[in-house]
């Protein structure tokens, strides 16, 4: 322990470290009550501090249960409150590399720093957060016993409507919505992140390759979002993008859910640039201005090329929303990311007043037995592959360093 | 930076009053513990000991060609970190070298951990280990002692706006560049909101005549500024940079911020600039060695 910043000396009780969203230290009344408090009864103790003691407050609260998945990154338990254990938690352990060699992983620090902020109905809420014993930060994150979409999507047992899917993607669009308008990209948009609570609300999760948006001169790594939905100009190594790459993926989970199996399923990032050429059309300079310049792009052979597809083509391939919800979808689909929709714009689609309306959360279809669906979706990195690996591929998750700058 | 500062931890968990700070650090002090401590190991006052770890961290962050963002949000970590717990309890030099790690992840230009802590052996080979586990250590008790609310706005973003917003000369943008930076060496990071640290850092800039030397110089002539803000120009015809003063100060009146807590910014940077005359390094790494010596703190 003499490793720790604190006072040797002071290392045994200390060995608890503090945490837990400790709002009594830094409002003010509460601040001095607390504090006389502590005094009053630790005297002859050794200098246990008031984080700390707050922490272990924290922790106190709730109660660790069963094992609901474990991944390489973190163990997910079901937990409960102590004063009542109806309130149900999911509580992921995330799991700290043997002795801090290497610190903590950039996806646990991304996924507290972002949650700590983004408060909102579609997105995972973050309860608390607090350290353990062994030295393990624990997020308490809210219990979302239903699964995620992409059970639903690929349970022959389950039906749902238009009137669902507009529901489902609304949830899923406004989530995108608040990320981008505080400057964050999720860049890991999928349908086994999108869990569904137990209202039927759709909830993102899984902040593990977020990040703010970029200063203008910063580049960013194309190294991002799984391989299915991810848009062309990363994988055309683009260092500079915005909002636009996780509307893309918007759009791919949006036509997986018409469908009921993903719309572009490449089995190499090369087949998954065929695919969208041959989905979407082929990205020429007159389709995308630019295009050309950007570091991966390789000119296609004159022979090869699609042209971008119609409304018609897209009618033929996604009958059921009609030419409202075909409009909407292919604003989504834009290979230019600069005349991709936004969110807003999304949301702005007169797809969403047009009948059906979209289906109240609560009467949403939902399927029993979520809970270790939750347990697998939250173990997880951000962009690793399944244990079978159905789920398209991995993105980058070493830390490269280089492209990152 | 990401996230809204309205909704942000920084406003609602990490944003003091000055006599909510002042009882943080009373209470702090006052711990039978760290009374000892603090009466055994004396320190210089805290402004003095700021500058001497910007300094350090300054030196650090150059080694390894880190962005002046990410340097920013390490200070504002020791900052908030040290309100929490008593100094002497710590490694300052390893909480620094730390504070520049984690903050470098949060800003997104991760520098490996052995990197750093290879960098801070070269700059204090007597005083940090070369065991990276206990980098890796104090990343987490800094994490725990935070609370986890790890994102900080900074007033880089306002300040750019407000470059245009008064069309800023060269000059005025370095001088209000260097006031923004300087005012991570006070408590101003911990009390004030940052755009607001943005609009004094601004104020300064076209109120002193960016000509001569660099802001610390000038810590007189602000007292004459103070004066020019609280009694608007009179009628008599102004000269530009009179104009420019009364436009910001129309500005400002009807902006929503606080003119209260731009003197009281003004003022504490004058008063690092006054303190910053009696500073002496090789004391302050004195006393410090000290401390973290005969308490086997760099073990």
């Amino acid at each position: 322990m003499a490793a720790s910043p604190l006072n040797p000396a002071a290392a045994s009780p200390n060995r608890q470290k503090s945490n837990g969203k400790l709002k009594a230290l830094t409002v003010q009344p509460k601040q001095s009550e607390v504090r006389s408090d502590d005094e009053g009864d630790s005297n002859d103790d050794a200098p246990v501090n008031l984080a700390e003691k707050l922490n272990n407050e924290e922790k106190r609260k709730y109660v660790k249960g069963k094992k609901l998945g474990e991944g390489t990154y973190a163990i997910v338990y079901k937990g409960h409150l102590r004063t009542d254990p109806t309130q149900l938690f999911a509580i992921k352990k995330i799991k700290l590399n043997a002795e801090y060699k290497d610190g903590l992983s950039m996806d646990a620090i991304r996924e507290v720093k972002f949650l700590q902020e983004l408060s909102h109905p579609n997105i995972i809420p973050l309860h608390s957060v607090f350290s353990t014993r062994d030295q393990n930060l624990n997020l308490v994150l809210e219990f979302l016993p239903l699964g995620d979409l992409e059970v639903l999507i690929r349970d022959p047992d389950v039906n749902y409507s238009i009137a669902d899917i507009k529901a489902w993607v609304g949830m899923l669009t406004r989530a995108v919505w608040f990320c981008h308008a505080n400057g964050v990209l999720h860049r890991d948009i999928k349908p086994n992140n999108l869990l569904i609570a137990a209202d039927g609300e759709v909830k993102l999760a899984d902040f593990g390759l977020a990040r703010a948006f970029a200063d203008p001169q910063q580049n960013m790594t194309y190294n991002v979002i799984t391989r299915w939905y991810r848009p062309p100009e990363l994988f055309f190594k683009a260092r500079h993008y915005s909002g636009a790459v996780d509307m893309w993926s918007v759009g791919t989970v949006f036509a997986e859910l018409i469908l009921r199996m993903p719309f572009m399923a490449g089995n190499t990032d090369i087949h998954q640039l065929e695919l969208i050429c041959q989905a979407i059309g082929t990205p020429l300079e007159d389709n995308w201005p630019g295009v050309s310049e950007l570091e991966g792009y390789l000119p296609f052979d004159k022979d090869k090329i699609t042209p971008v597809r119609t409304r018609a083509d897209y009618m033929s391939t996604f009958p059921t929303i009609g030419s409202v919800g075909v409009e909407l979808l292919m604003s989504m689909l834009v290979l230019d990311p600069q005349k991709r929709a936004t969110a807003k714009e999304v949301l702005e689609h007169r797809w969403w007043a047009e009948q059906p309306r979209p289906t109240e959360k609560e009467r949403l279809p939902r399927k029993a037995g979520g809970e270790q669906r939750m347990g697998e979706d939250l173990k997880r990195r951000g962009g690793e592959v399944e244990e079978d690996g159905r789920r398209g591929d991995k993105v980058a998750k070493k830390l490269d360093f280089s492209s990152l700058r | 930076m990401a996230a809204n500062y309205w909704e942000s931890s920084q406003r609602k968990y990490w944003t003091f009053s000055k006599k909510g700070l002042a009882d943080v650090r009373r209470a702090q002090e006052s711990e039978p513990a760290n009374k000892q401590l603090i009466a055994t190991y004396p320190l210089p006052e805290r402004r003095l000991l700021n500058i001497y770890f910007h300094l350090q961290l300054a030196k650090l962050a150059k080694r390894m060609s880190v962005r002046q963002q990410a340097l920013a949000t390490a200070q504002v970590y020791m900052r908030r970190y040290y309100t929490k717990v008593e100094i002497r309890t710590t490694n300052p030099y390893l909480v620094l070298a730390t504070s520049l790690y984690l903050a470098c992840k949060m800003e997104e230009c991760p520098q490996h951990i052995r990197i750093v802590v290879g960098e801070a052996r070269q700059l204090w080979p007597e005083l940090i280990s070369s065991d990276t586990s206990k980098l890796g250590e104090c990343e987490f008790n800094l994490i725990s002692t935070m609370n986890s609310q790890l994102i900080v706005h900074h007033p880089y973003r306002s300040f750019i706006d407000l470059q245009t917003t008064f069309s800023l000369v060269q000059e005025e943008v370095s001088l209000a560049w260097s006031a923004i930076n300087d005012h991570f060496l006070t408590d101003l990071p911990l009390l004030h909101p940052p755009h607001v640290v943005a609009i004094t850092a601004v104020l300064l800039a076209v109120v002193l005549k960016p000509t001569q030397g660099n802001l610390q110089s000038h810590a007189q002539s602000l007292q004459t500024a103070m004066s020019t803000i609280a009694v608007p120009p009179s009628n008599t015809a102004p000269t530009t940079a009179q104009a420019r003063i009364q436009k910001l100060i129309t500005w400002l009146a009807e902006s929503s911020v606080s003119i209260e807590a731009v003197v009281d910014c003004v003022q504490e940077l004058i008063s690092l600039y006054d303190v910053w005359e009696s500073f002496n390094e090789k004391q302050c790494k004195e006393q410090i060695t000290r401390f973290v010596k005969a308490l086997a703190l760099d073990k």
